[in-house]
């Protein structure tokens, strides 16, 4: 009886079963990763956003299902590098990764993202129009938002209808802009230009012309903010969910969505094609797009869903949304264009634009 | 208990000396074998990465080509940058031996008994973070902030001053950052120098100034040279404060490194300017180590 409970393994034997095991695990032969413990790791931004993904996603939807996510929270640029970096190995470290729509164009460019499978994706069919991932393959669409022109009333009294208020004279010395939106801001000056988002000539031009009106360059959006909330300035572009959550502080801003067009802004997710476990990023892919979730992110972050069947209250969509006759202004960044132009709009950013 | 090698036979001697050797290279063995896998090993790849292209799109090409060496030296946007780190590395230098100079020498020549925290008071600012404490600049240099709210309460201006986003607020934003550091330096190197040194030079009849310089300065030179050279590269290489409080407009080599990396995916770019960032440093901080010997010297 003992010694079927207890069998007798010599020490040599425990030894050769432990290098057994750490050599397959250094080989990445065991199960230790993915697939056995349907762990699924999230690569995302930290702070209130992977907070948000965990209370809407990852435990309620995810959870009930056995999947056990683990956020990897890092800023984007560091988790970009470290995508581009693994690319020649067969496993990678993350699942999911968690990017706008402009880090996807950079991603697909180096070819590090898999093609999205659409039957794995149940809840794809209930994307709105604009965001379909057939238009952009590599990248599953999560939340949205769209620039949208903020202004103070009591500095600007006539309500701007376009995003061509910050070319006009008259609001000379009122007009903020900032550093790290030169992306979104360029394409913005490509649509008062009369171009399209990719209209890199027509965009520089507009920027020279801009230039000449002086406005103040702020370092970031919280910079802006604060310049907004002591009346520095008073007209600027900025993307809705930004506003609201300004107005929520007690900001005097108002905003118009622009004649020009309304820049989208999407946060989404992508699966790097060394992914170790495909199943669990497709099944979080999957959960993001539940209406449930969406419904969350738009209570407690202000971006709205990208899902037609998501519910979100009349007032509050009044706040954060956009009616039927401005979604028709949306306008999605030309991603083809970024992937291979995005050095070139900062260099002239930096050295046209901002240059004294 | 050491044995006089004299007193050994040849053979014995050379086993001493082998052994001293080995006893040396186990004392040195590990932090060689840290520094050349932690630093050197990087440094080595960064060069490599330099010598690539960069397609956009592609992030980095395998090249073996200077031409972002070539760029960087002919492009008058990056000189600017390069120029512009020198003058402030210089400028802060300059102004953290001037102002840390009497500082340090009061704080090695006081008898107080809270010597200790004042000690501690000059290096309170090192207590905090780069971010925090720029965060805290940014509220008495901003168009609302504490200095320009005073200027126009006093009737000075009537309007408000742009001290942030300028060269003024990085130079002051940096400084407070490596004062203590020069100042710690320099205290050392006055406690080390006998005070009869300078009682001789007053009883000679020298004038305080006269005595500083002609024994004070000459005898803590190594020690003014150590916290300048300190300060310099602290400066040369500052990210955060050139950022928060330079603003978007003023460019200098830390954080267009960063910019190349982070923002334009440009690595090959980025390890470039890195290079010539490191090569400059280092080139300038050995001549200046090397002039400041050769006076030590004469």
């Amino acid at each position: 009886m003992t010694d079927q409970r207890t069998p007798k393994v010599s020490r040599r034997q425990v030894l050769a079963g432990a290098a057994a095991v750490a050599g397959a695990s250094a080989l990445g032969l065991g199960p230790a990763h993915g697939q056995a413990s349907k762990r699924i790791v999230l690569s995302t931004w930290g702070g209130d956003y992977a907070k948000l993904l965990t209370r809407h996603i990852s435990n309620p939807v995810l959870g009930p299902r056995g999947w056990e996510v683990v956020n990897d929270e890092a800023q984007v640029v560091q988790r970009k590098a470290k995508v581009v970096a693994e690319k020649r190995l067969p496993k990678g470290s993350s699942d999911v990764q968690a990017l706008t729509a402009t880090d996807i164009a950079e991603l697909t460019q180096v070819d590090v993202l898999e093609k999205l499978d659409h039957g794995k994706l149940k809840n794809a069919k209930n994307l709105m129009k604009i965001f379909s991932i057939a238009d952009s393959p590599h990248f599953s669409p999560h939340i949205f938002s769209g620039k949208v022109v903020l202004y103070n009333p009591k500095l600007i009294p006539t309500a701007p209808k376009g995003i061509d208020a910050l070319w006009d004279p008259k609001n000379q010395g009122k007009v903020g802009v900032v550093d790290i939106q030169h992306v979104y801001t360029t394409m913005a000056a490509a649509l008062v230009a009369g171009g399209k988002t990719g209209d890199f000539d027509k965009a520089k031009k507009a920027l020279l012309d801009l230039k000449k009106l002086k406005p103040r360059i702020y370092p970031s959006n919280e910079a802006l903010a604060q310049a907004l909330q002591t009346e520095e300035v008073g007209l600027c572009i900025m993307w809705k969910a930004r506003a609201v959550q300004w107005q929520n502080a007690g900001a005097n801003v108002l905003t118009v969505a622009p004649k020009e067009g309304i820049i989208t802004y999407v946060s989404g997710f992508g699966i790097p094609k060394n992914a170790p476990n495909r199943d669990g990023a497709y099944a979080f892919l999957d959960a993001a797009m539940e209406a449930s979730a969406q419904e969350g992110f738009a209570v407690d972050m202000g971006y709205n869903p990208v899902v037609g069947n998501a519910k979100v209250a009349p007032e509050l969509k009044k706040r954060i949304g956009f009616g039927p006759e401005e979604e028709k202004l949306f306008v999605n960044p030309d991603l083809a264009f970024l992937a291979t132009h995005a050095a070139e709009v900062k260099d002239f950013w930096d050295k046209e634009f901002k240059a004294a | 208990m050491s044995v006089s090698v004299e007193r050994l036979g040849p053979l014995a001697a050379r086993e001493q000396r082998g052994g001293r050797r080995s006893t040396a290279a186990l004392l040195v063995g590990p932090a060689t074998l840290f520094v050349t896998i932690g630093l050197l090993l990087p440094i080595a790849i960064l060069f490599r990465y330099s010598l690539n292209a960069f397609v956009p799109g592609k992030l980095m090409v395998e090249a073996l080509t200077i031409e972002n060496y070539v760029l960087f030296v002919t492009d008058p946007y990056y000189v600017a940058a390069f120029t512009r780190t020198l003058r402030v590395a210089g400028i802060v230098t300059l102004l953290a031996l001037v102002l840390g100079f009497p500082l340090a020498y009061a704080l090695a020549r006081t008898q107080s008994r809270f010597k200790n925290l004042l000690v501690m008071l000059v290096v309170l600012p090192l207590f905090v973070g780069n971010a925090v404490r720029a965060a805290g600049w940014m509220t008495l240099l901003g168009n609302r902030g504490f200095l320009n709210v005073a200027l126009q309460w006093a009737g000075i201006t009537a309007e408000p001053i742009r001290f942030m986003y300028t060269e003024f607020a990085v130079i002051v934003g940096i400084l407070a950052v490596n004062l203590p550091y020069v100042v710690l330096t320099l205290q050392s190197v006055f406690e080390g120098i006998d005070r009869a040194v300078e009682d001789a030079a007053f009883s000679l009849g020298a004038g305080p100034l006269t005595m500083v310089r002609r024994v004070l300065l000459p005898l803590a030179l190594p020690g003014v040279a150590a916290g300048a050279i300190f300060c310099f590269i602290l400066t040369m290489n500052a990210y955060a404060t050139p950022v928060l409080l330079g603003g978007p407009q003023f460019t200098m080599m830390g954080p267009l490194v960063y910019v190349q990396f982070a923002a334009k995916s440009n690595w090959p770019f980025g390890a470039a300017v890195s290079f010539i960032l490191m090569t400059a440093t280092l080139v300038l901080t050995a001549a200046a180590n090397l002039l400041v010997q050769r006076r030590y010297r004469t």
